[in-house]
């Protein structure tokens, strides 16, 4: 199998044990040869490099805050951003939009947050090392404390950290808490092909191949028995949970792709689709799956890694779900 | 290789692959030794009074696991940030394997470590943290490296190392892999146990099955492609052995980590240049304890040939030791002035 003759392997061999030796004197901290510049493909500080990286495609956009401004034409509903305001004062700068109703909590809806994956169970990573459990998790967090911000949500994670929770006992802390809205927050990953794409899904059957692995995919930790799973599949029909779900995706969707897009012309839409997610499955209020990036694309995973896009992220999670919530009030009330 | 210089200088050197589901060693002094990862300590003074040790190794750490705390540190390949007993675990699995390898007191130890591809830089750090009580000097490497490197594929080669936690690639092209290289997922070996687990219990409600049940009867038996024969295992059903079939549930676990491995390899070499990818396609190299596979070559080469023309696919002949062989040849080659340095 030797394809180099000792003495053709040579150079090669040297030029090899001397970068393995370099790159653990880099570990330790030690630099054989100058600034570190001259070899960034050995450098592990992902960070450091995703900065230069995105400056060397001049793709600074992020830092830009003129444009960052720009690019929120989607959102209706004023956020505070880094300067948090206390609830009460929210409801009261946002009243126009407040109802009597809603003033006197009747109308106070509860929203759970799934950051997807967690613990054990990375979920999906980019080339870089970043985990689709921890992007998941830091844009669910943005998302809640935006969302308390109005004082008129009771906001809850299915997860508040970096632990394992089985999707069954996700759909029940949804249950216990009569959430009216459920969201599940995930990353995609399409390894053959260098693009970003957003979709959004609500339960149902799917035949589309490509869909079902996703789904398996997602799936994997769940501790529903396939038998169960089945029988659950068989039962939903075309109820009115189901075409809630359906409005929930489309406005997250629009909200997500339409803002993105204002940062990156080569997104792609693929829209709301079903799928049988058993996060999905196992809630009785209305619920979605969004994938917000794609982390095989190593662009998105660079922009990922900064606390702008993920905030920017949250902000269009935010607006699409209180789209959703303001324009018609929903019709489905969970059966409790 | 230098058996001189070793006896002049009186220095032991040492690979080792530090693995999720197994770790081995290979040493200078010709031992070779491998231990499954896991570490058990005693629960209590009972335990410890019964078992007659204050801590278990490998098998025999997990035939006693309920009366041991049972560790396996590296699961996903990194020692768990932050959790005491796992960076413990690992020292100690470090300190048994070299153990094994017999060494003198007072011996003067050179080791290199291999270590799952996207291992980050803290971890790598930890690691040597965990190993440097117990040698001179110490290099860490990435382990489908230290599979290429024994193997002498320095350049032109692809190697896709199936573990249990993490399937590692690696593209060699003559010097030290750049990390655009090399690409890890996680479907792997411990992803088609759970699918098994799941297809068995589905197929056969009667039946309990453990994790580890399952994992023997695929280790047994594992295949894809053309099964040549029925695969059958005896289990109790109410107290009775029924015999049942578990030949499809095991072709399609073990097939299913393989969509991934097909379209990460393809789109790991469509970015060279045509006359390398060439050279490449033929020296494509299975590794780790998942090519052990009944048929895993002649299926990924038929997926191959339909995605980007002919090309080779072969799998290491001792998928136990490929890593720590590598790893010891790669120290036995390294010039002396590195060692001194680090
Ligand atoms: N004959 C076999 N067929 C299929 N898989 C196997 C076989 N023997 C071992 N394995 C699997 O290989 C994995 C361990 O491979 P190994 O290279 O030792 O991994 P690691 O380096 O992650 O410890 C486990 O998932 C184990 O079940
Ligand atoms: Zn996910």
């Amino acid at each position: 199998m030797a394809i180099f003759s000792k003495k053709r392997g040579s150079r090669p061999r040297r030029i090899i044990l001397k970068s393995v030796y370099e790159e653990n004197l880099r570990i330790l901290g030690k630099n054989p040869l100058g600034p570190r510049w001259k070899f960034p493909y050995l450098f592990k500080g992902y960070f450091f490099l995703s900065f230069i990286v995105l400056l060397v495609l001049g793709n600074v956009d992020y830092l830009d805050s003129r444009l960052f401004s720009e690019n929120k034409k989607e959102i209706h509903i004023s956020t505070q951003g880094e300067n948090f305001v206390p609830a009460e004062y929210i409801s009261l700068i946002n009243d126009k939009k407040i109802s009597m109703k809603q003033m006197f909590g009747l109308g106070v809806k509860t929203i759970v947050i799934d950051p997807g994956h967690g613990g054990s169970d990375p979920g999906t990573s980019g080339k870089l090392g970043l985990k689709e459990k921890d992007i998941t998790l830091d844009i669910a967090r943005r998302l809640k404390k935006k969302l308390l911000a109005y004082g008129q949500y009771k906001v809850l994670l299915t997860r508040e950290d970096d632990e394992t929770v089985p999707l069954n006992r996700r759909t029940e802390i949804a249950a216990r808490s009569k959430a009216d809205v459920f969201i599940s927050i995930h990353v995609n990953y399409v390894p053959s092909k260098p693009i970003n794409i957003i979709e959004t899904y609500y339960f149902g059957p799917s035949a589309d191949g490509d869909t079902l692995e996703l789904a398996s995919a997602e799936n994997a930790h769940s501790n529903y028995s396939l038998g169960e799973f089945k029988e659950m599949i068989e039962k939903i029909g075309d109820t009115l949970k189901l075409q809630e779900s359906r409005r929930l995706a489309s406005f997250i969707q629009d909200s997500l792709y339409l803002n993105i897009k204002g940062q990156n012309s080569s997104v792609l839409d693929y829209g709301i689709k079903r799928a049988p997610f058993v996060v999905l499955l196992g809630i009785d209020m209305p619920g979605v799956l969004t994938e917000v990036s794609c982390i095989s694309n190593k662009k998105e995973e660079l922009k990922l890694y900064t606390t702008r896009y993920r905030e920017d992220i949250a902000q269009y999670l935010e607006s699409g779900i209180l789209n959703y919530l303001k324009k018609g009030e929903p019709v489905y009330e969970a059966s409790r | 290789m230098k058996p001189a210089d070793e006896a002049e200088n009186n220095i032991l050197y040492v690979g080792i692959d530090l693995g999720t589901s197994r770790s081995s060693i290979s040493a200078s002094n010709n031992t070779k030794e491998c231990v499954e990862s896991y570490v058990g300590w005693p629960r209590d003074f009972i335990s410890a009074r019964v078992l007659g040790k204050d801590i278990l190794f490998g098998s025999e750490a997990l035939g006693n696991r309920l009366s041991l705390d049972v560790y396996r540190p590296l699961e996903r390949g990194v020692i768990k940030e932050g959790i005491e007993r796992n960076e413990e675990a690992v020292k100690e699995l470090i300190g048994h394997l070299i153990s094994l390898a017999r060494p003198p007191k007072g011996q003067k130890i050179n080791a290199i470590v291999g270590v799952p591809a996207d291992t980050l830089k803290v971890n790598k750090l930890s690691i040597r943290k965990a190993v440097l009580g117990y040698v001179h000097s110490l290099m860490v490497v990435s382990e489908p490296f230290a599979v290429a490197y024994g193997l002498e594929l320095l350049n032109n080669s692809m190697i896709i190392d199936i573990g249990a936690g993490t399937v590692d690639f690696c593209i060699m092209h003559g010097a030290m892999p750049a990390e655009e290289d090399q690409k890890t997922i996680l479907t792997a070996g411990d992803y088609i146990d759970e699918q098994l687990f799941s297809y068995l219990s589905e197929k056969y409600p009667g039946s309990k099955f453990t994790l580890n049940m399952v994992r023997q009867f695929k280790e047994k038996s594992s295949f894809v492609g053309n099964a040549g024969h029925a695969i059958q295992v005896e289990l109790p059903v109410e107290g009775k052995l029924v015999t049942h079939d578990i030949t499809n549930e095991i072709k399609r676990a073990c097939e299913s980590i393989l969509p991934a491995i097909i379209d990460t390899t393809a789109s790991m070499i469509a970015r060279f240049d045509p006359e390398f990818q060439v050279k490449i396609k033929n020296n494509i190299v299975v590794a780790g304890g998942g090519s052990r596979t009944k048929g895993i070559a002649e299926y990924l080469h038929g997926s191959f040939k339909e995605l980007f023309g002919d090309c080779r696919v072969s799998c290491v002949e001792d998928p136990l030791f490929a890593g720590s062989d590598g790893s010891l040849k790669l120290a036995m080659d390294m010039p002396k002035k590195y060692w001194e340095q680090l």
